[in-house]
């Protein structure tokens, strides 16, 4: 057998893996439970309901050139929330997740990587799911989404994923020798939230400030899928650019990371 | 680091070496204080790889034929383990190369990597998983390994529910049902019922019959002489002895015969001031505590050195012994009228040479004792090991000076009479 005949063989073994991983990843979280498979569909939906009640009558936010209807709200917070529930939760999951295997690590030879790709994948593939749901909710709210720019908001999505991929390997890897990593990241992340348009949009904001939003790499999503679905601002080729570039430079020094540390976590574990 | 993992990389022709390591070792970082975890973060992130570190492996090269089974043994600590999971590629070496060729099969824990929560199908798919096997060939051979295990209805239940000797039962079938080129495997087959360990040593043989290479740990002398070829001895991190099992094990046994006679710390006989003492002894030079390799009709040369506390010329005795405490011969300086070379004030020494050596094959203790001048009173003793090597089917200690008669002459004339006084052996 030539090398090239063992390059899918170990690409096979890999996706099998992975998809081992990611359904562990899934049970355990919700659907190892009686109600989880339900659980993992209503709980979004309950979420967006208060998140509109909250906004509408209690903050009383307005859209910029909407009325002040909860129906007109929610599908504006939930293209920030669900993005961003994804994204952290990718991050949070990940980052753990080498320290939280280190019994199988240290018994089974395997690539460690497909545990992180695995959390990552979990995550997303969950709140993907309560997009959607979303999505046709709002669908049936009556509220005018254009559907037609549904690929290019997946496409996005996948761009999210690959930015959480990149950090999700760098703090796993670092979490190994550093334990409070995680800790430190679950204080940093809804910092990272609430200084990103996730909750509000940029327009709220001061002018002076509003320039600042563009330092997080998180700003470009609740703003581009606002714009491509619901058609609220604009999102610059600039700014696509800027975030295609940075996911895929993050993942690149992530795995890098990962990849040097990688021999070295059963010293450390 | 140059090193290939098991993955799925099969022998490339040529000589069928399965298991390569060249020069492998490995280092556990010392680390106690989050700072040391943080500079090793430090140090690896910017490429440095010399890590404060206790090494518990050191040098080792081995080389797995197919077909051709190996023992590993060595006392607790020796980092047997750690060997073990360099080859299963669980760890990264620190020094030099380790490669297998081939699936490995590791049966070290059994149910390591089982998950308690999950059934045991399902563990069975993720465990066929991490071994490489993909989805079909899992299809393929889940029936074969749920009827190897024979856990019935239990194959559904979670793990957690399991006795230990079922989760046994489903580890060994799973690599039973892979059938790796290189099995590795610790000291596991005493667990489970009578009839399962039948059916794994009947796996066993099976396997190793139809060409199958063995990697086993075990303190039993008895299963490593059965089952393997080769032995390699491990000792305090590095290869102590390495080649033919009989004569690897026959040195590991008589080193842990003289271990347990308890041999007092020269530190504290040299601080007690008595008369005469030893400085050391060496065997054909070599003054280490594993045994020194002879063959048959070799030459072996002891030289010990002794101190003495006042000056006076001592008497040194030397002696060689079986394992087992047989004595062989023993014979001092005194005895033999000679005068053991004083090297200066308060040190002596003495050299014994055994030309042509005819003890037949087997392992034995060689011993120095220092005497008064007098060579009456006996003070301290050192031993070594030696282990002769031959393949002569004489039985024995030494080999005796021996002739065979042709034909007496006067045993002709009696026309077979009395035999027994044929002056043979």
């Amino acid at each position: 057998m030539t090398l090239d005949e063992l390059q899918p063989r170990r690409v096979g073994k890999l996706r099998a893996i992975s998809l081992h991983f990611i359904r562990r990843e899934l049970h355990n979280r919700y659907l190892g439970s009686i109600s989880g498979g339900v659980w993992a569909l209503l709980q979004p939906l309950i979420q967006l309901v208060i998140y509109g009640f909250v906004w509408t009558y209690v903050f009383n936010m307005r859209l910029p050139g909407a009325g002040a209807t909860p129906v007109a709200i929610v599908p504006f917070l939930a293209l920030g929330v669900w993005p961003w529930n994804a994204f952290s939760e990718a991050v949070l999951r990940s980052a753990t997740v080498i320290q939280d295997n280190a019994g199988l690590i240290g018994k089974v030879a395997f690539p460690r990587g497909a545990l992180v790709f695995a959390a990552s994948s979990a995550s997303f593939l969950l709140h993907g799911v309560g997009f959607i749901v979303v999505v046709i909710a709002s669908e049936l709210l009556g509220v005018p989404l254009q559907l037609v720019h549904l690929p290019l908001a997946l496409l996005a999505f996948t761009l999210l994923f690959v930015l959480a991929l990149g950090f999700g390997y760098l703090f796993a890897a670092v979490q190994v020798f550093v334990r409070d990593t995680s800790q430190v990241l679950a204080q940093l992340l809804p910092l990272m939230m609430f200084t990103a348009p996730v909750l509000y949009s940029r327009d709220y904001l001061p002018e002076r400030f509003r320039a600042w939003l563009g330092w997080n790499p998180f700003t470009f999503y609740p703003e581009y899928l606002r714009a491509e679905l619901l058609g609220i601002g604009t999102v610059g080729i600039g700014a696509q650019l800027a975030a295609l570039v940075l996911a895929f430079a993050v993942l690149a020094l992530g795995y890098a990371v990962f990849r040097r540390l990688d021999a070295r976590f059963e010293d450390f574990l | 680091m140059n090193t290939v993992r098991n993955e799925a990389t099969v022998a490339t022709g040529g000589a069928d070496l399965l298991a390569v390591a060249r020069d492998l070792g490995k280092s556990y970082p010392k680390v106690f204080r989050r700072r040391d975890r943080l500079r090793a973060l430090g140090k690896l992130l910017v490429g440095i790889d010399d890590l404060d570190s206790v090494p518990v492996l050191r040098g080792v090269n081995l080389d797995v034929l197919r077909g051709e089974s190996l023992g590993l043994i060595g006392e607790n600590g020796a980092g047997k383990s750690t060997l073990l999971k360099l080859l299963t590629g669980v760890l990264t070496p620190t020094t030099g190369s380790v490669e297998v060729r081939g699936r490995v099969g590791a049966l070290l824990e059994l149910g390591a990597g089982f998950h308690p929560e999950y059934t045991g199908r399902d563990n069975v798919a993720m465990s066929a998983a991490l071994y490489g096997l993909a989805a079909d060939e899992l299809r393929e051979k889940l029936p074969q390994i749920i009827e190897f295990a024979d856990i019935g209805r239990y194959v559904d239940e979670p793990v957690k529910h399991y006795s230990s000797g079922m989760v046994v039962r489903l580890g060994f079938a799973i690599v039973a049902a892979l059938r790796p080129d290189l099995l590795i495997t610790d000291e596991v087959l005493a667990v489970g019922d009578e009839s399962f360990q039948k059916k794994c040593v009947r796996w066993m043989e099976d396997y190793l019959a139809h060409g199958g290479t063995l990697i086993l740990v075990s303190h039993s002398m008895y299963h490593i002489q059965k089952l393997c070829r080769h032995a390699l001895w491990l000792r305090q991190g590095e290869v102590a002895a390495a080649g033919d099992v009989f004569e690897v094990t026959q040195a590991y046994l008589a080193y842990h015969e003289r271990k347990s006679v308890a041999a007092p710390d020269r530190g504290i006989i040299a601080a007690q001031g008595v008369e005469f003492h030893l400085l050391g002894l060496a065997a054909n030079d070599l003054e280490q505590e594993t045994p020194v390799f002879l063959n048959q009709g070799d030459t072996l040369r002891l030289t010990a050195r002794v101190r003495s506390r006042d000056g006076r010329p001592p008497t040194v005795a030397f002696g060689i012994a079986r394992v087992d405490g047989t004595a062989v011969y023993g014979v001092s300086s005194e005895m033999d009228g000679i005068a053991p070379q004083r090297l200066d004030a308060h040190t002596w020494v003495a050299e014994i040479v055994f030309d042509d050596l005819t003890l037949l094959p087997g392992a034995y203790t060689v011993k120095a004792h220092p005497m008064d001048t007098e060579g009456v009173r006996l003070f301290d003793t050192i031993e070594r090991g030696i282990v002769v090597r031959g393949s002569t089917r004489e039985f024995g200690l030494v080999r005796l000076h021996h002739r065979w008669n042709d034909a007496p002459a006067q045993v002709m004339a009696q026309n077979g009479a009395d035999s027994a006084s044929s002056s043979s052996s």
